[in-house]
């Protein structure tokens, strides 16, 4: 008489075959301490700490509406208020140079 | 290139031309307004604070100035033209041209004692400490000239002495 297909059995068996034919890989030195540390950095706000990541805050820092508008207001006040100071100073110039010119002619100089 | 650096450039040439523009722009504006009426003595008043009472002696005082300094200068463009013949004639510097010179310089002497008296009379006419100040700058800036000049005298005779 032919055996009997018993499918519980032949599961077990090809269960015990293919945990016995998986190969295990081992870690490499270190792991766990290495996947902490990625954990760790990952979690720390701005830890990035290098270059890049102060670069990045400080041109979405720039690109803040109201930090922009405020900063070109600066720029432009501080270009006027130069720009009038200079003009002011040219002006003084020109004027304390005619005076001379009027009470001190050249051929005196 | 990192996008970020890049970005930053960019907003750093922008700030550095809204500036620059500003600045240009105010310039232009300033130097296209009206220039205050050519009054000879509107730096007077400005830079000496001079009140409309001082002004008023100074300008008398400058009024009367003119006349004599505009004679006293068509004397020494004579005199010039004079020195400037005398030389003409020769090649050598003659008894008449060294004459001619000296006239010359007395003449300017005479010019520039008429100046610094008018100077002395003007800063009388201000209050002390801005009279005092006002003698000063016009001291230096008329003699001022001279002193240089000769201070650099030394150095152009080690420079004619090297010839």
């Amino acid at each position: 008489m032919a055996a009997r297909f018993d499918p519980m059995n032949q599961d077990k068996k090809l269960s015990e075959l293919l945990r016995g034919s998986r190969v295990s890989p081992s870690l490499p030195p270190r792991f766990q301490e290495n996947v902490w540390r990625r954990i760790e950095d990952a979690e720390a706000p701005g830890a990035a700490s290098d270059g890049v990541s102060l670069l990045d805050a400080l041109v979405a820092m720039f690109l803040r509406p109201r930090f922009a508008y405020a900063t070109v207001a600066a720029l432009m006040l501080l270009g006027m208020l130069l720009g009038a100071y200079q003009s002011t100073r040219s002006a003084q110039h020109e004027a304390e140079a005619r005076y001379i010119a009027a009470v001190a002619p050249n051929s005196l100089r | 290139m990192n996008r970020s650096l890049v970005i930053l450039l960019g907003l750093l040439l922008l700030g550095a031309g809204v500036f620059a523009g500003s600045y240009v722009a105010t310039r232009h504006v300033c130097a296209m307004k009206p220039a205050s009426p050519a009054d000879d003595l509107s730096w007077l008043r400005d830079e000496f604070h001079l009140g409309d009472a001082d002004m008023a002696r100074v300008r008398e005082l400058h009024n009367g100035y003119l006349p004599k300094c505009a004679e006293m200068c068509a004397q020494i463009a004579a005199k010039k033209r004079e020195v400037a013949d005398a030389l003409a004639a020769g090649t050598n510097v003659t008894a008449s041209a060294q004459a001619k010179l000296k006239e010359l310089g007395d003449l300017r002497a005479r010019c520039q004692a008429q100046m610094l008296e008018h100077f002395v009379a003007v800063s009388r006419a201000m209050p002390p400490e801005q009279g005092k100040r006002y003698l000063a700058e016009m001291q230096r800036v008329t003699l001022g000239l001279h002193e240089e000049v000769e201070r650099s005298m030394p150095e152009m005779g080690t420079m004619h002495g090297r010839d």
